[in-house]
Order: structure tokens, then C-alpha cells, then sequence
């Protein structure tokens, strides 16, 4: 490396081209003007925000599925659909708009896990032995509001469990 | 330890750093104005994710992902600039000041040098950046970055030879 001694003291004396007047500006310009966004968004405050976020995100999404719960039919004791998109459409004119003016658009329920946990028997034996089968869901609210065309998509997890009543012969 | 740095520090960086960002930006463009609009979206984006500005290396790899993000956001003018690369075109605008006769040859055999050989020797000339920290910039291994240098450093000395 020492035979390139030379060439390279030669090079650092090559001077880059200094930076604009105009670009110092812009960029003294955009350190200023976000200063204040850099001080709401430091990593302390901002784990705060998230825990707060996440606690309104998770009390709203539990006010929705009481809510969606009106507009969920159960599904079938006997024979679930397993991992199809049930995409119900709910006519617009069937229920009546709320507050806001969003109507209730559509709602899918995707199956992604099912698992059967067998059977199981009551402490005295003496109802019917049940086969309780557990499924993993998504289900997807939308509304939509048909004045404004604005749209309200939920989605959130949901675990059902399904007992079936088994008789031996 | 890093130590918070005030608005006025960061400015007395990007003062101090900008020609050489900017030296550095001009690999993926021979618009000056578009380098600096690479350099300014890159500052302060590295600002903006805190990061301490002793890691230089961090610094100049914003601003080569900020230069490639802008490329491929354009397919058309990437295309373009690397038809340019390509076919070894000169740049328009000067990238070196104050340059006497000799300096301007060296400074013309800088430009000529391929890009890839180029985007080292800046780096770790003008930059003083290490060969590790040039190969965690550009994505390469230690041995590539130094090779490369080595050979920018031959082809410019062999260059500059005829003329002394």
C-alpha cells in the first residue's frame, strides 16, 4: 500500500466542489421545521403511545365485536366450513344506517385453524359425551358509508368452539 | 458514548460532511441538483432515525439507500442514468474546486474510473472512511473494497505518470 502513498496524497489534496447555499438552507430548513415532530416521536414517549394506542385499539375492536355480533350468524353445529372465505354481503337495505350513515357492507369469516380436542364427558356422566372441536378464525366487518363512499374494515381474531352431542349404538 | 446533539450541532455536521455526501451522492447521478436533492432526503432521514452521526458508515449507506430508492422509483431516468454510466460519459459539472493543471488532470482520471471503483476510492479518501466500514456501506467484502482501491489507485497513478 505504500507504493500508492503518493497518488493518495495527491488525491486529498483535490478539493470537493463545497455545498450550495440553497441546499444548507433546505437542510437546516427540515432539521428545524421537525424539530417538534422529533421530540413527540423519542423512543420513550413513544413506547407510551403505543401501549395507549394498543389499549384503545383493543377496547374499540371489543365495542365492534359486540357490535358485529348482531350481524354474525353462528355457524353450523355440524358441519363447519373449514379455510373458505365466507364472504356474506349484507343487503344495504336491511339495516338501517347509524349515526355516522355507514351501513353494514360485508362480513367474512375465514377458518385457518381447526382442531379437534376429542371428546369429553360431564362430571357425573350423565348427559351425552360431547366432541368439543376448537376453530381459529378472522372475521372481516365492513361498512360503508354510500352518501360520502367512506369505508370502515374491521378485522380481528376470533376462537370458537363447537361441542357436538355423540351417541354410541 | 454518543452525546445529544442540538439542531445547530447537526447543521455544523452537514456543513462539515455535505461536500463529501455530495461527492459520494454524484456515483448514482451527474445532475448536481439531483445529488443534492439525494444528500438533503438522506441527512435528514439519518437525523430524523437519531442515529449518532459518528457512525459514518450508517450515514453514507442512507445515502446510497435514499440514491437507489429514488432510482428505482423511476424506472425511465434510472434507465437513463445508467445509459450514462454506462457509456462513461463525462460529468456536465465540476466535482473538485480550486484545481490547478495537474490536479485537473487527476481530477478528470477520478471521473473516468469505473463506478464501482470510483464510489471506493471517495469513500476513503475524501470520507477516511475504513476499508470495513466501505464494504458495510456498499455491500461488499473488505477484500473487494480494498482491491477495488487498489486498483482505482494504480489506474490513476498510471494516469498521471506521462505527466511528470
Amino acid at each position: 500500500m505504500n507504493d500508492f502513498s503518493e497518488i493518495e496524497a495527491e488525491l486529498k489534496k483535490l478539493r470537493p466542489a463545497p455545498i450550495s447555499q440553497d441546499l444548507c438552507a433546505r437542510v437546516e430548513r427540515a432539521l428545524t421545521s421537525n424539530v417538534s415532530t422529533a421530540a413527540v416521536f423519542r423512543r420513550p414517549k413513544r413506547r407510551g403511545n403505543l401501549w395507549w394506542s394498543l389499549g384503545l385499539s383493543l377496547a374499540g375492536a371489543s365495542a365492534l365485536v359486540l357490535l358485529g355480533l348482531a350481524f354474525l350468524e353462528e355457524a353450523p353445529l355440524s358441519t363447519p366450513h373449514l379455510n373458505v372465505a365466507q364472504d356474506r354481503s349484507t343487503p344495504a337495505t336491511t339495516v338501517p344506517p347509524n349515526d355516522n350513515g355507514f351501513r353494514p357492507a360485508a362480513l367474512t369469516r375465514v377458518v385457518y385453524q381447526r382442531r379437534d380436542e376429542g371428546l369429553i364427558f360431564s362430571p357425573n356422566q350423565s348427559e351425552q359425551p360431547l366432541r368439543r372441536v376448537r376453530y381459529d378464525t378472522r372475521e372481516t366487518m365492513r361498512w360503508r358509508n354510500p352518501q360520502t363512499g367512506a369505508s370502515l374494515r374491521v378485522s380481528y381474531p376470533a376462537e370458537q368452539v363447537v361441542l357436538t352431542p355423540v351417541s354410541f349404538q | 458514548m454518543a452525546s445529544v446533539l442540538t439542531e445547530e450541532d447537526w447543521k455544523s455536521c452537514f456543513t462539515q460532511l455535505g461536500p463529501a455526501l455530495l461527492l459520494f451522492a454524484r456515483r448514482w447521478t451527474h445532475s448536481r441538483v439531483e445529488a443534492e436533492d439525494i444528500v438533503q432526503e438522506a441527512f435528514v432521514r439519518f437525523w430524523r432515525r437519531q442515529h449518532s452521526i459518528e457512525n459514518r458508515a450508517l450515514l453514507y449507506a442512507t445515502v446510497r439507500s435514499t440514491a437507489l430508492d429514488r432510482l428505482r422509483s423511476d424506472q425511465r431516468r434510472a434507465r437513463r442514468e445508467a445509459t450514462v454510466a454506462r457509456d462513461g460519459a463525462t460529468h456536465c459539472e465540476p466535482q473538485f474546486t480550486d484545481l490547478d493543471e495537474s490536479q485537473q488532470v487527476l481530477a478528470a482520471a477520478v471521473e473516468r474510473l469505473p463506478d464501482e471503483q470510483r464510489e471506493v476510492v471517495i469513500l476513503k479518501i475524501w470520507n477516511e472512511l475504513t476499508f470495513a466500514e466501505i464494504a458495510s456501506v456498499l455491500e461488499i467484502s473488505q477484500n473487494t473494497a480494498a482491491s477495488r482501491y487498489r486498483y482505482a489507485l494504480a489506474t490513476l497513478r498510471k494516469t498521471l505518470q506521462p505527466h511528470e
